[in-house]
């Protein structure tokens, strides 16, 4: 494999910095899982998307949430279809209640290793997962393999997907875990990265209108908020001045504060300094 | 190859293992860092994990590709004078004739400005590109390096080459000795575990199923387990007395009361430097609870202390020591204290002095010590105190 046939670059929708594109193609080429950081608004997942288009990869996605306890990630057995089989039998269906592959139902991960094609594997929102979660994915992260219990055999991947995994750091992940990767964090885009962002989501702009937002916005990402504003609402504002065609200037008193700040206590603490 | 950098990123509290050295040099010799910006990321990437220890990372780079010294603080941190990197600019800048007069009569603001000013133009002239070739002789780059497309210089942009990068020093509030801001300390909190089974029974058992089944003749019957969940009561107490007190009582209590969701339950209250017969609701410390109530919780309840356990000693040890007027309490605090604990073996003391203040501090300081293992509220000692609590929980 060669590094040029890897070239990642950004796409006509999405902003991807020179740092992060090296950082892409690195993983990529060393065949490691990447790991992703940042807060949200960052376009962590976007960024896995963007790589499985421009790649051309089929992708496979494993979402995670505090439920999930990790070995779904790879297969489920459907135990309850083989009992009933067993004891009505398998009717119309070809299954074989002997044959215990004829049960299982491949997740993610089991997909992504069984495809033919070349898969992208993004294991979305990973801190969302208990450690021991994280731990049954070693093999996963380490080999590109994993083993059903039941009958102890290895499932290898036909062709070692690319392994993008993020986080929103709301838990620390596990040092083993952490090992099997790489790890980079996005910080959050500063004012001339924003303004490139903007443009390419909504490039006819008024500059006027683009600068004062992006002022604002930082300026109310300083104060405090239990949730400062991200990305998405940014632009979403944007959006809503420019229909309104009104122009902020003060960030004490803006149009849309509501797009901005989501929770209602910082909406509320928002109007209070301002008076 | 490069195992100084290697030693010094260990020395720097950067575990680095072996693994992760082969995958550097097998990056190496795949023509990965072909020039200095891209080393600085593929090392970054093969040895560092957590962003914690980026600001470390950034330090030892800069000091062994570029002999750039940065210390441990950030810029305006009067901590600096305590860095060896200060001392060292400081000996070679006096015999350099770099100072106009002797540096104790210097004003320190003034001192600390010229010191990251020579920082700065240390990284201004190793961003130019040219100058990292040959420094000192040995060249830093993997054999590689040179053939693969000589030495640029990281995009088009000057400012955003890893030099610049550092300077940055974007990753410094992400460092374990700093304090605490919201993010990173929920994300050490997040650890904290207790397991019980809890919610709907919605797991197969299917040993139990099997069973079952055989006993009732074939005749499917499916047992369902309830999974077992991290439920956790966590009693938060802070001293919000005294004014030092005041930045940290505000962010712990906010940063608790995000990780709500995650808790069975979270109650917290406030006190004035140690605690007496009664606790407050408010921050303004006016609705009282007793304190024989509060006992009342289950004893795997977490409690959480939060407060600098620096006060007159008379206010912990003696009868009647409480200094709000009308307040007086015929115990001392001391025993009061050791009821908290005694009733919630799971509980610790989180202080927002460095570890050395807390070492050598006063004696109510070393009183509660004795009682509570007590951890500076960084991020490390909160980690600390989290690891304590679920080992503890085993």
């Amino acid at each position: 494999m060669k590094t040029e046939d890897l070239q990642f670059k950004g796409s006509e929708k999405y902003y991807l910095s020179d740092e992060l594109s090296e950082i892409v193609n690195m993983a990529i080429l060393l065949q490691r899982p990447l790991l992703l950081t940042g807060e949200p608004g960052t376009g962590k997942t976007q960024l896995a998307f963007e790589i499985a288009r421009t790649q051309n990869l089929q992708m496979e996605i494993l979402r995670a949430k505090s439920t999930f306890k990790g070995e779904e990630a790879a297969y489920v057995q459907d135990t309850v279809l083989r009992l009933n089989d067993a004891r009505f039998g398998p009717g119309e269906s070809k299954r074989d209640v002997n044959n215990f592959f004829d049960y299982i139902m491949w997740g993610p991960v089991g997909r992504a290793f069984r495809s033919e094609k070349k898969t992208l594997l993004l294991l979305d929102e990973i801190d969302k997962t208990e450690s021991d979660v994280q731990d049954n994915l070693l093999d996963i992260l380490e080999d590109n393999e994993f083993t059903v219990r039941e009958t102890n055999t290895v499932i290898k991947a036909i062709h070692p997907p690319v392994i993008i995994i993020t986080s929103n750091a709301k838990r620390e992940l596990s040092d083993p875990f952490l090992r099997r990767c790489f790890c980079h964090h996005i910080a959050f885009p500063d004012p001339d990265e924003m303004r490139s962002i903007i443009a390419l989501h909504y490039p006819d702009s008024n500059p006027e209108l683009v600068n004062a937002v992006i002022k604002i916005f930082y300026e109310l990402r300083e104060r405090r908020f239990e949730k400062a504003p991200a990305t998405s609402e940014l632009l979403q504002w944007l959006q809503a001045c420019e229909k309104a065609d009104v122009l902020p200037q003060d960030a004490n008193n803006i149009p849309f504060a509501g797009i901005l700040l989501k929770k209602t206590q910082d909406l509320l603490n928002y109007r209070n300094k301002k008076t | 190859m490069m195992l100084g950098f290697f030693t010094a990123l260990r020395e720097n509290g950067i575990l680095i293992g072996i693994t992760d050295i082969l995958t550097f040099y097998r990056g190496l010799s795949q023509g990965l860092a072909g020039d200095l910006d891209r080393l600085f990321l593929f090392a970054r990437l093969c040895f560092v994990r957590r962003v914690s220890d980026f600001d470390a990372f950034e330090r030892v780079f800069s000091s062994y590709f570029a002999g750039i010294e940065i210390p441990p603080v950030e810029e305006g941190d009067w901590q600096l004078f305590e860095t060896k990197e200060f001392h060292k600019w400081l000996g070679e800048a006096w015999q350099n004739n770099e100072l106009p007069m002797h540096p104790n009569f210097m004003d320190p603001a003034e001192l600390m400005r010229r010191f990251w000013e020579t920082v700065r133009e240390q990284q201004e002239r190793h961003s130019g590109g040219s100058k990292w070739i040959g420094t000192g002789g040995t060249s830093p780059f993997g054999h590689s390096g040179y053939s693969q497309g000589g030495f640029r210089i990281f995009g088009q942009s000057k400012n955003r080459s890893a030099m610049k990068v550092m300077g940055d020093r974007r990753y410094i509030q992400y460092s374990s000795d700093s304090t605490l801001s919201e993010d990173n300390m929920r994300a050490a909190l997040a650890e904290l575990k207790h397991l019980e089974p809890s919610g709907p029974y919605d797991v197969l058992d299917i040993d139990e199923t099997i069973r079952k089944t055989a006993t009732n003749g074939g005749e499917i019957e499916l047992v369902f387990q309830r999974a077992v969940r991290d439920k956790l009561k966590v009693i938060l107490m802070i001293d919000n007395g005294g004014s030092s007190m005041l930045p940290y009582a505000h962010r712990t209590q906010v940063l608790f009361q995000k990780m709500k969701t995650q808790l069975k339950s979270l109650q917290i209250f406030f006190f004035h430097n140690t605690v007496y017969s009664y606790v407050y609701t408010d921050i303004q410390r006016t609705r009282a609870k007793s304190l024989e109530s509060v006992l009342k919780n289950d004893s795997d309840t977490r409690l959480f202390l939060v407060g600098d356990a620096t006060m007159g000693p008379h206010e912990l040890l003696s009868a009647y020591g409480n200094i709000n007027w009308g307040d007086e309490d015929p115990e001392p605090s001391i025993l009061q204290l050791k009821r908290l604990r005694e009733k919630f073996p799971f509980s610790v003391w989180l202080n927002p002095m460095s570890d050395i203040q807390i070492e050598n501090g006063s004696l109510t300081v070393q009183k509660i010590k004795n009682l509570f293992p007590m951890f500076s509220l960084t991020l490390r000692g909160l980690h600390n105190s989290v690891e304590y609590l679920n080992k503890m929980a085993g």
